[in-house]
C-alpha cells in the first residue's frame, strides 16, 4: 500500500513538473517566434521597401494620445550593475523611481530595469541575446557584437523608426543629431543596427602622480618621458624613506593586465600626430593601438621600466573588475599609473583620492600630469569621435515606440540634469557662484556610476541645461575632491586633443566575430611583451603581433584598406 | 546476458499485462529519470546539426542552411586554425598529466588511510582531505594569487626572506602546469578515494586473516589483497577517464589561467567559450563539441575493449 502511494505521489509530481516545463518551454517558443517575425519585418523594410514599416509606423503613431499609450505598455531596460561597495540596488532606487514614475506619466509605459554586470557586460549581453531574454532596450560598448546579430537577423532596424516617429521623439534628435543617430548607418542599405550615445565631454584619459611623494622628494610633476622616468626611479629607490615598514609594497607605476588602456598616454605619445586618417582606420580595429605604428616602441619603455622593477610584478595576474589595484592605490603604494581621466575621484567617499587621505594623510592626493611628450614635444590624445555606449533593440523587442519614447525621455535635458545632480540637499549643493556642487549620498540615494551615467544611457558626462552652469560645476562635480585637482585633470585631459572622424565605409565582413577574440589575444602579446626579458623583447613583440595578425588581424586590416579605397578614393585624410 | 536467460526460461511465460499489472510502480519511477535523459541529454542532441549549418538566432535549426564544403566548413576552419591545434594539444598534455599524477593519488591515498588504526584520527584525515572538493575553482585561484603571486604571494615572501628568489609558480608557462596539476591532484585526491575505501570495506577480512597466518606483512597483504581487490574499480575508473581525455572541465582551466601562460593554459572548453560563445560563432563550436565527444567515445570504446581483452569487466 505504501508503495502505491508513494509512486502516485512521485508520478504526480513528475506530472506537475513537467507541466511547468512545458508551459516555460511554450513561452520560449512563442517569443522566438514573435522574435523571427519581427525581425523578419525589420529586414524586409532595410531591403528597401518602406511601405510596410511605413504601414507600421502609421499604426503606432496612430496609439499615441498626447505622446501617450492607451493601454500602458511594458518594455525592460539593461542597466549596468557595478556592484560597488555600498552602493545602492541598480535595478530599484531612487533614480529608477524617478524613470518608472516620469515614464509612466509621460508616455503610460512601465519600465522595467534589468542588471547586467558592468566587466562582464559582453558576455552577459550575448548571452542573453542568444537565449532570446535580452532586454528590450541594450546597451554594449562592443560594436562588433550588435554588427554580429544584426547580420543573424536579431536585430530591428532602427532607421525606420527614427524617421517615422521623428516628430515625436524631440529630445533624442536635438541631443543626438543626426551625426550620433546615423554614425553607424550602413552607407549601402540605409540600416541602422544601433545608436551611438554622446560625450558630452571628450575627455579620455590622464596619467596621475602622488602630489606628496613629488613633495616628499622635492621634485616638480614630469613633463617628458625622460623626467617621469627619473621620478618612478625616485620613487623605487626612496621606497624606505616614502612607505616605511611598508617599502616591499612599493609600485611606482602601475598597469593591469589590459595594458593597452593603462599605458595608453605612453602609447599614443609614440604615434605620429600627423598620422593619415586612412592609416589610422586600417590599422585601427584595436582600439588599444595595437597595429598602430610606434606602438611597438612604446611597450619597448615599458618593458625596460618592468625590467627594471618599476612596475607591478603581479600586473598580469588579476583578472579584469579585480579590485587589489585600486586597494594598492588606496592604500597608498602606488606612485603613477594612467586611467580615466577622474578615475580617482569618481565614487565620493569611496574614490582613490579620498580613501589615499583618509589612509595615508590629508596631503596625500593624485593629480594629473602630461609628461608624455610626441614627436613634436605635444602631448596629442588620441580620442574617438563624441560617441560612447551604443543603444540597440534586439528582435525580440515587441515595443520599438515605446522604446523610442524612453530614448527621447531619457534625452530630455531636465531629466539628464535631474539623474546627474539628484536633489539639493541630498546630492548636491549649489554654490555661491551657482556651480552645483556633489555631495556624498547615502542609502537609496547613491549614484552607482559616476552622475549616474548608467541611466542617461544617451549621454555620458556632465550635461545640465545650463552650459555655463555645466562649465562651473565640472570641478566640483566629486563629492569629497579638491575642485583645483580635478580642474587640472579636466585641463590637461584636453591639452592637444585629437577628436576622431567618423569613418564609415560598412560593415567589415572579416571583423565578425572577431571583437572579443582578438582583444583577447591584444592583450596577451601586451603582457607577454612587458613581461620579457629585454633581450627576447624583439622576439616576443614580432611572434605576438604576428599571431594576432594570422587569427584575423591582417584580414580585417586588408578588407579595411579596400573599403576606404572603395568608398573615399585615394583621399588620406578625410574633411 | 547468457546467465540471465539460463534463470529466465524455466519460469512460467508471464503475458505483458500481468507483468505490467504486477509491476507498473517500478516502470512508473523509471519514468522520472528516463525523461530527464530525453530531455537534456537526447533531444539537445538535434542541435549537434548546427555544426554543419549556418547559424543564426531566429531562425528555426531545421531551416537553416548547409555550410559550405558539404557542411564540413567549420570543422576545416578549426582544424586550420592554429589556436584550436593548440588548444587540442593543451587539452591532452594536461589530460594526460592529470591522468598520470592525479590517478594514482586517491588509490595511494585509499590504502595508507585504509592502514591507520587509530579510527578518530582517521575520520579527521579523511575530512580534511575531502573539504578542497567543495572549493569552488575560482576560490581555489584567489587562494593561490595569495600563496603564489610573485610579489606579494606568502610562498614567495617567504622565500624572498629567506634570500632566495620568487618562484614563478603562476606567470610562467611549465611552472604553471605544475601548479595546475598540483592544485588539481590537491582538490581531488581526498574525495576521489571515497569509492576506493568502499571497494576496500567491500573486501573480506577472512583474506586477510589467512593471509596473516600464512606470515603476511603488510605491504604484502597490500599487494596482494586490497590492491587486486579493488582492481575492477580502479579499471571502471581508468576506463571512464580515458574516455574523457579529449574532454575537460571548464572552470578549472579558466579560473587558473592568465595572459601570461596561455601557451599552454587554453585547452578546448576555454577555447569553446572564448571563440565560439564570446566570438558568437556557435556552429564552430558546435563542430568543435562534436568532433571533442566523438574522439572521446572512441576512446572509451577503445579503452573498455581492451579490459575486456585482459580479462576485467569494463564499464558494460
Amino acid at each position: 500500500m505504501k508503495k502505491k502511494v508513494l509512486s502516485i505521489l512521485l508520478a504526480g509530481a513528475m506530472v506537475m513538473s513537467m507541466a511547468a516545463c512545458g508551459g516555460d518551454s511554450g513561452n520560449d517558443q512563442s517569443s522566438a517566434a514573435s522574435g523571427g517575425s519581427t525581425s523578419s519585418g525589420g529586414s524586409t523594410s532595410s531591403g528597401g521597401s518602406t511601405g510596410s514599416s511605413a504601414a507600421d509606423a502609421g499604426n503606432a503613431s496612430g496609439e499615441l494620445v498626447d505622446g501617450k499609450f492607451a493601454e500602458t505598455r511594458t518594455i525592460t531596460v539593461e542597466v549596468y550593475n557595478r556592484e560597488n561597495d555600498g552602493g545602492s540596488d541598480p535595478t530599484n532606487n531612487m533614480y529608477t523611481e524617478y524613470i518608472k514614475k516620469g515614464m509612466l506619466e509621460d508616455h503610460n509605459v512601465q519600465v522595467e530595469f534589468v542588471s547586467v554586470p558592468r566587466w562582464t557586460e559582453v558576455e552577459q549581453i550575448n548571452n542573453l541575446l542568444a537565449a532570446g531574454d535580452a532586454p528590450d532596450i541594450c546597451v554594449t560598448y562592443d560594436y562588433p557584437t550588435i554588427q554580429t546579430y544584426a547580420n543573424m537577423g536579431g536585430v530591428l532596424d532602427l532607421a525606420p523608426y527614427l524617421e517615422d516617429y521623428k516628430s515625436e521623439l524631440p529630445n533624442l534628435w536635438d541631443w543626438l543629431g543626426e551625426m550620433n543617430l546615423y554614425w553607424d548607418r550602413d552607407p549601402e542599405t540605409g540600416t541602422v543596427w544601433g545608436i551611438e550615445a554622446k560625450l558630452a565631454t571628450s575627455n579620455r584619459i590622464n596619467t596621475f602622480v602622488r602630489k606628496d611623494w613629488l613633495e616628499a622628494l622635492n621634485m616638480d610633476p614630469p613633463t617628458n618621458k625622460q623626467e617621469f622616468e627619473e621620478m618612478l626611479i625616485a620613487f623605487r629607490d626612496n621606497a624606505d624613506k616614502l612607505l616605511g615598514d611598508d617599502a616591499a609594497n612599493m609600485i611606482p607605476y602601475s598597469v593591469s593586465f589590459d595594458v593597452g588602456w593603462r599605458a595608453a598616454t605612453l602609447i599614443e605619445s609614440f604615434i605620429d600626430p600627423a598620422i593619415s586618417d586612412r592609416e589610422y582606420y586600417v590599422n585601427g580595429f584595436d582600439d588599444r593601438k595595437l597595429t598602430q605604428e610606434g606602438t611597438k616602441e612604446a611597450i619597448r619603455l615599458l618593458n625596460k621600466w618592468y625590467n627594471e622593477g618599476l612596475l607591478w610584478d603581479d600586473f598580469a595576474l588579476y583578472k579584469s573588475g579585480d579590485s587589489t589595484e585600486d586597494d594598492m592605490m588606496k592604500a597608498g603604494y602606488v606612485g603613477a599609473f594612467t586611467h580615466n581621466w577622474d578615475y580617482p575621484f569618481r565614487n565620493g567617499e569611496d574614490s582613490i583620492n579620498a580613501s589615499l587621505q583618509r589612509i595615508v594623510g590629508d596631503n596625500a592626493a593624485y593629480i594629473a600630469v602630461d609628461c608624455f611628450e610626441d614627436k613634436n614635444g605635444n602631448y596629442t590624445k588620441f580620442v574617438p569621435g563624441p560617441i560612447d555606449r551604443k543603444i540597440f533593440f534586439p528582435s525580440t523587442n515587441d515595443e520599438p515606440l515605446a522604446c523610442m519614447l524612453y530614448l527621447d525621455w531619457i534625452s530630455d535635458p531636465e531629466h539628464i540634469e535631474y539623474l546627474q545632480i539628484g536633489d539639493e540637499g541630498v546630492t548636491h549643493n549649489v554654490l555661491a557662484d551657482g556651480a552645483v556642487e556633489t555631495m556624498a549620498a547615502t542609502g537609496d540615494a547613491i549614484q552607482n556610476s559616476g552622475m549616474n551615467i548608467d541611466y542617461t544611457i544617451t549621454c555620458n558626462g556632465l550635461k545640465m541645461a545650463d552650459e555655463e552652469k555645466t562649465a562651473l560645476s565640472v570641478a566640483h562635480n566629486y563629492a569629497g575632491i579638491d575642485a583645483a585637482i580635478v580642474q587640472g585633470a579636466n585641463e590637461i585631459a584636453q591639452t592637444d586633443m585629437k577628436v576622431g572622424k567618423n569613418v564609415n565605409v560598412g560593415a567589415i565582413a572579416a571583423e565578425e566575430g572577431m571583437g572579443t577574440v582578438l582583444s583577447e589575444k591584444r592583450d596577451i602579446v601586451y603582457d607577454n611583451a612587458v613581461k620579457a626579458p629585454v633581450a627576447d623583447f624583439d622576439k616576443v613583440w614580432d611572434q605576438g603581433v604576428q599571431d594576432y595578425l594570422d587569427a584575423g588581424g591582417q584580414a580585417i586590416m586588408d578588407e579595411r584598406a579596400e573599403k576606404w579605397v572603395a568608398t573615399y578614393g585615394d583621399v588620406d585624410m578625410l574633411p | 546476458m547468457k546467465s540471465n536467460k539460463q534463470e529466465v526460461a524455466p519460469r512460467r511465460k508471464v503475458s505483458f499485462s500481468v507483468y505490467m499489472k504486477r509491476y507498473w510502480q517500478l516502470y512508473a519511477l523509471l519514468v522520472l529519470p528516463l525523461l530527464y535523459l530525453l530531455i537534456f541529454k537526447y533531444i539537445p542532441m538535434i542541435y549537434i546539426q548546427i555544426a554543419f549549418k549556418k547559424y543564426s538566432i531566429v531562425e528555426s535549426v531545421w531551416k537553416l542552411p548547409l555550410a559550405a564544403n558539404h557542411g564540413f566548413e567549420y570543422f576545416i576552419k578549426a582544424f586550420k586554425s592554429k589556436d584550436f591545434i593548440l588548444a587540442l594539444r593543451n587539452t591532452v598534455g594536461l589530460n594526460l598529466l592529470d591522468l598520470v599524477i592525479g590517478f594514482p593519488a586517491p588509490i595511494i591515498f585509499a590504502l595508507v588511510l585504509n592502514e591507520l588504526c587509530f579510527k578518530r584520527f582517521k575520520k579527521v584525515v579523511q575530512t580534511i582531505a575531502y573539504m578542497p572538493h567543495f572549493l569552488s575553482w575560482v576560490i581555489i585561484y584567489g587562494l593561490a594569487l595569495q600563496l603564489f603571486a610573485p610579489s606579494t604571494g606568502f610562498v614567495n615572501m617567504i622565500l624572498n626572506n629567506l634570500g632566495m628568489s620568487s618562484i614563478p609558480f603562476l606567470d610562467d608557462s611549465s611552472h604553471w602546469v605544475a601548479t595546475y596539476i598540483g592544485l588539481g591532484v590537491w582538490q581531488n585526491f581526498g574525495w576521489g578515494s571515497i569509492v576506493y575505501l568502499a571497494a576496500i570495506a567491500g573486501i573480506s577480512p577472512e583474506l586477510y586473516e589467512a593471509a596473516s597466518v600464512d606470515g603476511a606483512g603488510r605491504f604484502k597483504k597490500m599487494w596482494h589483497i586490497t590492491l587486486p581487490g579493488i582492481k575492477p574499480t580502479i579499471v571502471v575508473l581508468l576506463v571512464m577517464n580515458l574516455g574523457n581525455i579529449l574532454g575537460s572541465n571548464f572552470d578549472r582551466p579558466f579560473a587558473l589561467q592568465n595572459n601570461l601562460v596561455m601557451d599552454v593554459a587554453n585547452v578546448l572548453s576555454t577555447y569553446v567559450y572564448k571563440v565560439g560563445i564570446k566570438g558568437l560563432q556557435f556552429s564552430l563550436t558546435t563542430a568543435v563539441g562534436l568532433f571533442q565527444s566523438v574522439v572521446g567515445v572512441f576512446f572509451l570504446l577503445t579503452a573498455n575493449w581492451i579490459s575486456r581483452k585482459l580479462g576485467e569487466q569494463g564499464i558494460w
